[in-house]
């Protein structure tokens, strides 16, 4: 696979190689021809973009190329304007339930946690699946402790989200989105509000649920954890997709002038 | 002082701030005159200039209120001020009304504690006790009128009502903050079920009272049945629907051998009239105003142009001129059979008003709250409904205590303009007093101050326990 030729590679062979790598041919999510306007700036610009079950994507770029809203669109926090979004077979219309199943199927992980600040660490954990999903308390409740015990904070359950730490909030959010057993995961830089030596224990839970074979988006300024983790890199640039590849051609053979520019500037 | 600050310890780091500052530490008498009075030669002559001023009027009151105030017409017209016209082999409905709201409130109190300690349990901060000193403290302006009141009546009966008032008071405290914290739903309840019941001993149990006192019991009967881990989600809610419904038949049946008319509430007056007014339009002029902020910031048009214009015209019109009209034009409205009594029009006319005000500050409200908190609540599935319910309107509600406590301070007081038609209200009856022949242009100024105090212990207390609810809902969190 390190020795493709690098020209030719089109966005289906990318995805053809990507299920091969995730060991699945699903297909969970679908971009096509997906346009989205600010009033009269553009934000996307015809993006066409498919994601197989369990595979990990991490979407790089300069801020305002659009990362942002591409993976807010895929549960509707923004509507797109033209073309067409299916998550996991439902595709995304003004239909209020489409909207509802989507987004109860997609986590999202915010940039400034979105932590709920008048519920326990715990109530922020099972207010999703005991209000979207008619969990009995009992059961919401050991399920909440569940997963907050795997993102390695259950001793924080009945504590406020302000008497936490960033990391921890980050964390919390994961594990309240985890909470409604989403197929798919988006997450919006979940670390960039974080101070560095946080932003260690928000990537080790990521790394572990890539592990366990969850599909996720991820944008991210983090490349350690794009070079280690994703199955494939997206690099987004004035709202449009300008390459797709495996981390390895992305960071060490990339086409084109604009990505080599990119990778210049950070690396 | 405790522990050397950094000053002390002689550390230069400009980051290390001085605990004097940041905590207002105490300094002792002395100190604290000559450094915040005396500091510099100008401070000082503003002190002294105004320490002449306000001991001169600090003078002239207290000689007022000591020698020179006849407080006779006060006296003598205690039951007057505090009831009007009331009947007075009535008066008996009112004495055990008194009674009851006291439970009621020592009851809610220990509620509100024993909901507090089982926080306290659950998140592992400390839950520290008020001393007696402090409760004191917090009711010094109630604790004032109330020893006023006993100090100028000339009966025992105020006194046997105090009395029995706080002993009631203090024992349903102290059984319900030992309540352990699980059951604090059902003390809320009785909470309610008091509250509607001392209310209806005045106005009768005739009518519905029986869907007012089942409405509380049936919450309670609610929510215990769906506090109880049952997997299977209909179950649960069928069980919650027939117990809510055994409430409101038994409750019915029983207060239908109850019946008995009561003191309907044209009749009610005086300070009593204010106190009910001020509660009933506060009470309904909250739900009202945060339907009709909701619906401003709506996404249907029809509701946002209704709920504006509505909003705009309530608020641009005195409340004197819509009281006039609830007086003189509302009947042309409202085409019902009997005609409305004229404080049930004038109850009617301040709730629309004080309505529209609430509205505004709700939606300042609702405004704070950040977009990420919304999008939060619908990635996680939400329905709208939802996430506004349990994520925007709590953290909304929270942040506009202050102007909403400001608002009902200021309709508590505006209940005196029910004067202007014809209502009996405190002000109303003070004419009343000032009418009799041995008080005609006797003692004015006297129960206008009386009048003016009665007004200010009670909004001095809303003032002070919303600062102190502020503080508690900020713990722990933000």
């Amino acid at each position: 696979m390190t020795d493709k030729p690098d020209n030719a590679e089109t966005d289906d062979q990318a995805f053809a190689d990507a299920t091969q790598m995730a060991g699945s041919g699903e297909l969970m999510i679908e971009l096509d021809g997906v346009d989205k306007f600010f009033g009269d700036f553009q934000a996307l610009k015809g993006i066409d973009m498919r994601v197989a079950r369990k595979e990990v994507i991490v979407i790089i770029g300069p801020s305002g190329s659009g990362k942002s809203t591409m993976i807010r669109c895929i549960n509707r926090l923004e509507e797109h304007d033209r073309g067409k979004i299916v998550v996991d077979g439902i595709e995304l219309s003004n239909d209020i339930r489409n909207i509802q199943e989507v987004r109860k199927e997609t986590g999202m992980v915010f940039q400034q946690f979105n932590l709920f600040p008048h519920l326990t660490v715990l109530d922020n954990v099972t207010l999703g699946p005991r209000q979207a999903r008619n969990m009995p308390k009992k059961e919401a409740e050991e399920l909440g402790m569940d997963l907050l015990t795997r993102v390695q904070i259950p001793e924080q359950a009945q504590k406020y989200p302000g008497q936490l730490s960033g990391g921890q909030q980050q964390r919390v959010a994961i594990a309240r989105s985890l909470a409604m057993s989403p197929k798919v995961m988006l997450f919006d830089e979940p670390t960039s509000a974080l101070d560095p030596e946080m932003i260690k224990e928000v990537l080790d839970v990521m790394k572990e649920l890539a592990e366990s074979g969850m599909t996720m988006l991820v944008v991210t300024h983090e490349m350690g954890f794009a070079q280690e983790v994703a199955d494939r890199v997206v690099f987004m640039a004035d709202g449009e997709i300008v390459e797709v590849g495996t981390p390895e051609h992305f960071f060490h053979n990339p086409t084109e002038d604009r990505t080599k520019l990119f990778l210049s500037q950070i690396l | 002082m405790d522990r050397p600050t950094a000053f002390e310890l002689g550390t230069e780091d400009p980051m290390v701030v001085d605990e004097r500052q940041l905590h207002h530490e105490k300094l002792p008498p002395g100190k604290w005159i000559q450094k915040n009075l005396f500091n510099n030669w100008y401070n000082s002559l503003i002190t002294v200039v105004l320490g002449v001023v306000v001991l001169f009027f600090a003078y002239r009151a207290i000689s007022f209120v000591f020698v020179t105030a006849r407080w006779t017409p006060v006296t003598e017209n205690l039951t007057l001020f505090m009831l009007g016209r009331f009947p007075r082999d009535e008066q008996w409905r009112v004495t055990a009304q008194v009674i009851i709201w006291s439970g009621t409130m020592g009851l809610a109190w220990g509620a509100a504690v024993a909901g507090a300690k089982l926080r306290a349990l659950q998140t592992g901060i400390p839950y520290v006790e008020d001393s007696t000193l402090s409760k004191v403290r917090r009711y010094w302006g109630l604790l004032l009128l109330l020893g006023m009141l006993l100090v100028g009546t000339q009966t025992i009966g105020p006194l046997v009502v105090v009395i029995v008032g706080l002993a009631v008071a203090v024992a349903l405290f102290y059984v319900s903050s030992r309540v352990p914290g699980r059951h604090v739903g059902y003390l809320w309840a009785a909470v309610a079920f008091l509250g509607v019941f001392g209310y209806q001993i005045v106005s009768g149990f005739a009518g519905n009272a029986w869907l007012w006192i089942g409405a509380p019991v049936a919450i309670a009967v609610s929510r215990y049945i769906g506090q109880r881990d049952w997997d299977d989600v209909r179950r649960q809610r069928y069980s919650q629907a027939a117990g809510v419904l055994g409430v409101f038949i038994v409750a019915f049946v029983v207060f239908l051998f109850f019946d008995s008319e009561g003191i309907g509430w044209d009749q009610w007056e005086g300070f009593h009239l204010n106190l009910i007014a001020a509660a009933v339009a506060i009470t309904l002029s909250f739900p009202l105003g945060l339907l009709l902020a909701l619906a401003r910031r709506s996404s249907f048009p029809a509701l946002r142009i209704m709920a504006t214009t509505y909003i705009e015209l309530i608020r641009g019109v005195p409340m004197i001129a819509l009281l006039l009209m609830a007086q003189f034009f509302i009947g042309f409205f409202l085409n019902t059979s009997t005609p409305l009594s004229l404080i049930t029009r004038a109850l009617v006319a301040m709730t629309l008003f004080t309505a529209a005000y609430v509205a505004e500050i709700v939606r300042g409200g609702l405004q704070a709250v950040p977009v990420g908190q919304v999008e939060a609540g619908q990635s996680v599935g939400l329905s709208a409904i939802a996430t506004t319910r349990l994520i925007v309107l709590p953290q909304a509600l929270r942040a506009v205590i202050p102007a909403m406590v400001g608002q009902f301070i200021s309709l508590f007081k505006d209940t005196t303009l029910l004067t202007i038609i014809g209502v009996s209200e405190i002000l109303n009856v003070r004419e009343l007093a000032h009418s009799q022949q041995e008080f005609r242009g006797f003692g004015i100024a006297e129960t206008l101050v009386f009048v003016m105090f009665a007004f200010w212990a009670i909004s001095f207390t809303m003032s002070r326990e919303s600062q102190r609810l502020e503080r508690k809902l900020g713990v722990g969190e933000r």
